[in-house]
């Protein structure tokens, strides 16, 4: 089994400003050139441009930048000004420098699994490269100053994408949500509008961003990660004992579903994908949970059209997705 | 004692904001203060900042107040702040520093930076302009086949390097 039980992915970014900027670029072109031309500059002159590419957001199509938000490569954010933003991004090593976003600079690095510290340490190499060459926002009291005082200080936001379907199924994200907050950080469903989290698939964050160091803070979300994989993995344990079969009925139902079906809407995938990524942490299915993982990204729509090269919307998207999904799982069988 | 936000429930928490050395309170439901919670972790300040603007004021209605007080750099006033929830610029942390510093304290619990620090544009640019004059004197050194303090001068570039990387 490949993969984190519960830990899909790591996220650190890093918000940083320029001292002589005002924060908000959106109606200053100027400003928001000299943003990029700056950071683009520094990266250079630093020696550490190499495998990044500057890509302005105005000359990409809706597709494109919608498909790199949905490889969580830039934020949802970044799309609100594609006049003026644009990201320099290392595709490979998945680290981003959003520019003209909140703020100026968010300086991005994913990884898989839980591994913050690795996605910090990309993210430090970058700032120290860029601060070298600029002058950012500092202050010697409160750190790093930014547009919104939820960031102020470390400007960091240290964040694990988790999948919980046992505690989300047993009702127990009450008691994971006092447990997350008692230390100052949230959690949240990551797809979806409404309370569900789609998939039940949730972010947790640190929420205070001032008077604690970096270190403190990834090892807060990293112990708090720690903490809700045990709880979600006893949970696990204790229904192969007690609920075996109601689970196994849920987790190959969705297999089934999700290695025939002609037409699958994302909502649909979603539920499914939960209980086949459980049931091959468990292993009662024999898939690899990177595989299932990377699927996720796939099936979402900017990906699934940009991958099919096609402008499928609706019902022909849910059966480019179906027929993606059955591509990914037609090797997987399981032995009665 | 009712809430002080909603005015419909019953208080059963308190806001405590201390500016200077002056402690004013507020009385709000469980239901103002989870939202309040809410919004902070989603980022939505307004809710805090009105409350405690309004601690400090006394009235629920500040804005009379807070149209006196203007970045001198980005000139954002401390209304438009109040319905944003964003700074214009790094001045406004010092010209709105009085209503700030309650608020800053509320979200993170501290106001003391503990984290990490820029690598300084004067260090950089010492830095630099020593390499340069290392490598010139080097390429001298070369030039008249003084190996030896070519050699030297090499050493203390490699040290110059790695001093940087350490920083």
């Amino acid at each position: 089994m490949s993969g984190n039980p519960t830990i899909l992915s790591s996220r650190v970014r890093l918000a940083r400003n320029y001292q002589d900027l005002p924060f908000d670029v959106a109606g200053k072109p100027d400003c928001a050139a000299m943003c990029v031309a700056r950071t683009a500059g520094a990266l250079k002159l630093s020696g550490n441009d190499e495998g990044f590419e500057l890509l302005h957001l105005k000359d990409m199509g809706d597709v494109q930048r919608a498909s790199l938000a949905e490889c969580h490569l830039i934020s949802r954010d970044l799309m609100r000004n594609p006049d003026v933003a644009a990201v320099l991004l290392n595709q490979q090593d998945a680290v981003s420098v959003m520019m003209n976003e909140e703020d100026h600079l968010r300086i991005q690095a994913i990884r898989d699994g839980m591994a913050l510290q690795e996605a910090a340490d990309a993210c430090f190499r970058v700032d120290d490269a860029l601060s070298r060459q600029v002058s950012f926002a500092f202050d010697e009291q409160l750190g790093y100053l930014t547009a919104c005082p939820t960031n102020t200080g470390t400007g960091m936001r240290a964040s694990l994408l988790i999948h919980l379907p046992m505690l989300t199924l047993l009702k127990q994200k009450g008691s994971v949500g006092q447990i997350v907050a008692k230390v100052g950080l949230t959690i949240r469903g990551v797809y979806g509008e409404g309370a569900e989290a789609l998939g039940n698939l949730y972010q947790v964050s640190n929420q205070v961003t001032l008077g604690r160091t970096e270190q403190e803070l990834i090892s807060a979300v990293t112990a708090v990660g720690h903490q809700l994989t045990d709880m979600e993995l006893a949970l696990r344990d204790k229904t192969l004992s007690t609920g075996r079969s109601a689970l196994e009925d849920t987790v190959y139902r969705g297999l089934g579903l999700m290695k025939y079906a002609r037409c699958m809407p994302l909502e649909e995938f979603f539920r499914h994908w939960s209980g086949v990524r459980l049931g091959a942490a468990m292993g009662l299915v024999p898939a690899s949970l990177s595989a299932l993982d990377a699927l996720l990204i796939q099936v979402q729509p900017a990906n699934l059209q940009a991958m099919t090269e096609s402008a499928a919307t609706g019902h022909a998207l849910d059966e480019k997705r179906a027929q993606c999904v059955r591509a990914a799982l037609a090797g997987i069988d399981v032995k009665d | 004692m009712l809430c002080e936000e909603c005015k419909v429930n019953e208080a059963s928490y308190t806001l405590s904001v201390m500016v200077g050395d002056e402690v004013t309170t507020r009385h709000l439901c469980g239901d103002c203060m989870a939202k309040m919670n809410m919004d902070i972790a989603s980022g939505n300040i307004k809710s805090l900042l009105s409350s405690i603007l309004s601690a400090i004021t006394g009235n629920d209605t500040p804005e009379e107040k807070q149209a006196e007080v203007v970045c001198p750099r980005c000139r954002t006033t401390l209304s438009q702040f109040t319905k944003t929830g964003r700074l214009g610029c790094p001045a406004c942390y010092e010209a709105f520093h009085e209503q700030l510093q309650p608020m800053l304290l509320q979200i993170h619990g501290r106001v003391q930076h503990a984290g990490r620090r820029p690598l300084r544009t004067e260090v950089a640019q010492r830095n630099r302009t020593l390499r340069e004059e290392l490598e010139r004197q080097m390429e001298q050194a070369v030039a008249v086949e003084d190996f030896e303090t070519a050699a030297a001068l090499r050493d203390r570039l490699r040290a110059l390097s790695e001093k940087e990387a350490a920083q």
